[in-house]
């Protein structure tokens, strides 16, 4: 009620204070009349008036103390002094935010991310409760294997460890709307699958139990493609020439998987269901039932593993190491992400701590130049707490200006990850900037603004006691700074270092191919046009500009290839042999011309390799050098896809998984011997990018066939590359801030130290030291907290290694030679920094020094 | 009748204010004049110290101001009570009423 009458009268600003000189002057005139009135002559009148009416100013000065807000006064008023100290120092103020902007920015970006991917997955209700179940063969070195049907069908009879189990399976559908084809990519799920995610339909129904034929659209896809009309219930579309009745649209919020646009049911024959380590295409999803923890569930799983493994016909699962793994969601979904994010946002903290120290420095250093200020301030009466709440407000204010600019930079950093071409890109581009984020930028700059601004603060505290200890306080301060920094700086260079040397190995990996000037693009196979892939693949050899086009299935550096066990006509496994296993790609005769694998051996593949010729196919050298020393691989028969096939030609080995692995020995086959696959893709090799060439080729060959996935090869390796690079490129910014931040702190602490000890030196030199024992004497002093802070920043990167560890190739976490290169470029850093303040020491006159101060 | 302590007259200005004001709406030399005539001029205190009193009662919501034209045809800002004034001034008489009981059952105990 006061706080709005005092409110509702300062609105009225100025009026009110004129109001009040009027109101006392009339009073005063009323009293001079009353004393004329009585008599009195107009001089003596005006003497009494006065005199009856008191000061008059004292009068109007307490009145206006009534509506005004004395705290919320004052506090203004210290910060206006604040900003305007600020706007005097533009530059130190500018550095000081802007250090605070880019750590906040960084911070909250990163946490953005990391709180859309793994700490609130997609901001699924209860995520924590949601398990995913993957499989590991060790035998043949996979993890996170997709289930078969046989895990779905075990994980949803385990009801005692689960409340709802859910399978999925990827879709690539072809729509044909408007005369158009258009590539769908959606999920066929059980019918629990929304029970499972705890996700309510928006409009419509899910799936009932026995449905085959219903689809549920995302609601982004309901939006843009059904303009968000509530008819488009029981509409029907075609996928794959099959009508589909939509029963439902999914809630708004509900973007799992990240690409999805539409959910169909998945009907598992009895015979899927029962085949164990075949189809592995699903992913099974549970939800843990109230009560069971993580690690009971995951008992229960094992549990069936071993008895698994010990009862009939469990010898062969035993042998390959066969498992179930069961993740928390958050987990799955962040993958690849999980170590770079965590490291990342460790690295901004960093560099946001080394900026509060490099601030807290200069705050110091300007706060012993403003100690004339705050001691005339002091003795006029300030008291020391009013003084201290200055230099708190001040440092407050430089943190929520930084921080404010921090909010905007993460805001532009978020746009920025959301376009990030890195596998997981799906998931960042859902990546925003919430409100709680917002917050945790405010707070995380408000938080540095109070620890930057607690130095000067104290040591004000401080200032009480004898001079001669404030002195010695201040050199402890100053020796935990240096050591800081330089820990920091080190950590910071030292991971960059680390993931520089294996982004540099990793990029001179020899592919085997000639990646530059092609362009790849998936289609789906249409199915009543047998002579499509030959039409395409001759209008692609014809097209303008093109040099040579093949088509291929899969890609290399896309998905890897297609792993599978194979079998050598007459030859036995020997005893201990570890099964044979090699990767399979389906090319045309032009793919090695296009590509440049060249042929070492025997034939290419021929265009009479035909459906109904006799099935061939070629090796690479790794193949035959492994399974064929000694011995001509020329006429020998393999057994991988499709029975026997004749071994023809030889080829050399290329890196087609990823840049990163081995990859296993390769067998090439003629893609149209090899029909299985609903998608193929074409490899043109031009001198200019071919995306929009194929796109329209591929239309003119048949309206009805989509295209995706259309990149160069150089973006495939970019993007397999992608995490490497945009983290070796983040951290390059954040050691090398962080480095900058080391060297101009240092600098501005040492130089501060010289200031102080001027007269000293002067004294010293004027008793006879000699300028090198002073210049050593100073850089001993910053050495020693430099040698410290190495100790402690090699320390910090050995604590870090294990999350550091996986996102190295080739390097080992304390490689002796980056650590070295660090700990040199820093120390040569702190050298320089420590350098000029101290031969500036070196070189006082000792006349002028002593008539210092 | 010697002059009273300015502090205790700081609470008591404000019921002094009210109460007069309870009788009508006045303008501040109106009110100084009343509080002086009733008194006989025993608040001999300055009469500038009513409008930091007056301000008082305005942000407290206990009386209302308007410009408006006195007796003698000025224009002045004419106070007038609210009814959370009329509250107020009822508790404050209430109270005041004690302090005065008490102070009177020492003195005639003496």
């Amino acid at each position: 009620m006061r706080f709005w009458n005092r409110l509702r009268l300062r609105t009225r600003g100025g009026r009110l204070e004129t109001e009040l000189q009027d109101e006392i002057r009339l009073h005063r005139e009323m009293l001079h009349e009353e004393f004329v009135r009585q008599g009195m002559p107009p001089a003596e009148a005006a003497r009494a008036a006065a005199r009856q009416f008191g000061n008059p100013a004292s009068a109007a000065d307490l009145s206006r103390d009534e509506w005004t807000f004395p705290h919320l006064d004052i506090l203004w008023k210290d910060v206006r002094f604040a900003l305007r100290l600020m706007l005097r120092h533009p530059l130190l103020t500018a550095a000081a935010a802007l250090t605070v902007a880019f750590g906040v920015g960084a911070n909250t970006a990163i946490l953005s991310v990391l709180e859309t991917v793994l700490l609130n997955p997609l901001g699924m209700p209860h995520a924590s409760r949601l398990m995913v179940a993957r499989v590991h063969l060790d035998k043949l070195q996979m993890r996170h294997a997709p289930d078969s049907g046989v895990e779905f069908r075990e994980l949803h009879a385990m009801t005692d460890a689960f409340s709802a189990v859910a399978a999925m399976e990827n879709r690539a559908w072809t729509w044909q709307t408007g005369g158009q084809a258009t590539r769908l990519l959606g999920q066929a799920v059980t019918p629990d699958f929304f029970r499972v995610f705890g996700a309510a339909p928006a409009l419509g129904r899910f799936f009932s139990g026995d449905e085959e034929r219903g689809v549920v659209l995302s609601y982004d896809m309901w939006q843009s493609r059904f303009g968000g009309d509530a008819g488009a219930i029981g509409r029907t579309i075609v996928l794959d020439d099959t009508p589909h009745q939509v029963v439902g649209v999914a809630p708004k919020d509900f973007r799992f998987p990240a690409d999805a646009a539409a959910w169909s049911p998945l009907v598992l024959s009895k015979y899927r269901l029962s085949q164990r380590g075949y189809n592995m295409t699903l992913l099974v999803f549970a939800r843990l039932r109230d009560g069971v923890t993580p690690a009971r569930a995951s008992g229960r799983v094992n549990r069936y593993v071993a008895g698994l493994a010990a009862g009939p016909g469990g010898a062969e699962w035993r042998e390959m190491g066969y498992g179930i793994d069961l993740d928390p969601f958050a987990i799955y979904l962040a993958g690849d992400l999980r170590s770079p994010l965590w490291l990342l946002w460790a690295a901004a903290l960093v560099v946001l701590l080394t900026g509060c120290a490099n601030v807290a420095g200069l705050l110091l250093t300007r706060s012993s130049s403003r100690r004339k200020e705050i001691a005339i301030r002091l003795s006029l009466g300030a008291t020391r707490w009013q003084i201290v709440r200055q230099l708190l407000l001040e440092s407050l204010l430089l943190g929520t200006f930084g921080g404010l600019a921090g909010v905007a930079l993460a805001r532009g950093a978020v746009a920025l990850i959301a376009r990030l071409p890195v596998p997981g890109k799906e998931v960042l581009a859902l990546v925003s900037l919430q409100r709680g984020m917002l917050l945790y930028g405010l707070a995380l700059a408000m938080l540095s603004g109070l620890l930057f601004g607690l130095a000067p603060a104290l040591q004000l505290l401080r200032e009480s006691q004898t001079a001669a200890m404030a002195r010695s306080r201040r050199r402890w301060f100053q020796d935990i700074f240096v050591t800081a920094e330089v820990a920091g700086a080190f950590l910071l260079v030292a991971m960059t270092g680390l993931l520089l040397r294996s982004l540099w190995t990793v990029e001179r990996v020899r592919l085997g191919f000639d990646s530059r000037h092609l362009t790849t693009a998936y289609f789906t196979k249409p199915k009543n046009d047998p002579g499509f892939q030959d039409r395409l693949k001759a209008e692609l050899q014809h097209a303008p500009g093109v040099e040579s086009a093949a088509l291929v299935y899969p890609v290399p550096l896309t998905t890897g290839g297609l792993t599978s066990g194979f079998s050598i006509r007459n030859r036995e496994r020997l005893p201990g042999e570890p099964e044979w296993h090699g990767e399979a790609y389906f090319v045309t005769p032009e793919y090695f011309e296009t590509m440049r694998i060249p042929l070492l051996r025997g034939r290419n593949l021929a265009a009479s390799d035909t459906a109904g010729a006799p099935t061939v196919c070629l090796i690479d050298r790794k193949l035959a050098d492994r399974f064929f020393p000694n011995q001509d691989p020329i006429g020998q028969e393999i057994s991988m896809y499709k029975g026997w096939a004749r071994i023809v030609g030889v080829t050399a080995a290329v890196r087609a998984d990823s840049l990163e692995e081995e990859t296993r020995p390769v067998a090439y086959y003629s893609l149209p011997q090899v029909p299985f696959f609903p998608q193929a893709a074409a490899v043109v090799r031009s001198h200019t990018p071919a995306a929009k060439l194929i796109r329209e080729v591929v239309r003119r060959t048949n309206a009805s066939v989509p295209v995706f996935d259309v990149r160069t090869m150089e973006e495939r390796i970019g993007e397999s590359l992608g995490i490497r690079r945009v983290l070796a490129m983040l951290l390059c910014v954040f050691g090398g801030i962080s480095l900058l931040l080391a060297a101009i702190g240092i600098y501005g602490v040492m130089a501060q130290v010289v200031g102080e000890r001027t007269q000293e030196v002067g004294i010293r030199m004027a008793m006879g030291a000699r300028p090198g024992q002073i210049l050593r004497q100073f850089m001993s002093q910053g050495a020693r907290s430099g040698t410290l802070g190495l100790v402690l920043g090699v320390g910090a990167t050995a604590a870090v290694q294990k999350w550091i560890g996986a996102l190295l190739y080739q390097v080992r976490p304390l490689d002796a030679a980056t650590l070295a290169a660090a700990a040199a470029g820093i120390l040569a850093v702190l050298v320089a920094a420590v350098w000029w303040p101290s031969r500036r020491a070196s070189r006082i006159d000792p006349q002028a020094a002593l008539r210092h101060e | 009748m010697a002059t009273p302590n300015p502090e205790f007259l700081k609470g008591t200005l404000d019921m002094l204010i009210l109460r007069t004001l309870s009788r009508g709406p006045n303008h501040g030399y109106g009110i100084a004049q009343h509080i002086r005539r009733l008194s006989q001029d025993a608040f001999k205190v300055g009469e500038g110290s009513l409008y930091p009193a007056l301000q008082r009662l305005l942000v407290n919501g206990w009386v209302r101001a308007e410009w408006g034209i006195t007796e003698t045809n000025r224009q002045a800002r004419v106070y007038t009570i609210t009814p959370a004034g009329r509250k107020q001034l009822a508790e404050e008489v209430r109270e005041f009423d004690c302090v005065l009981a008490a102070i009177a059952r020492v003195m005639e105990g003496v």
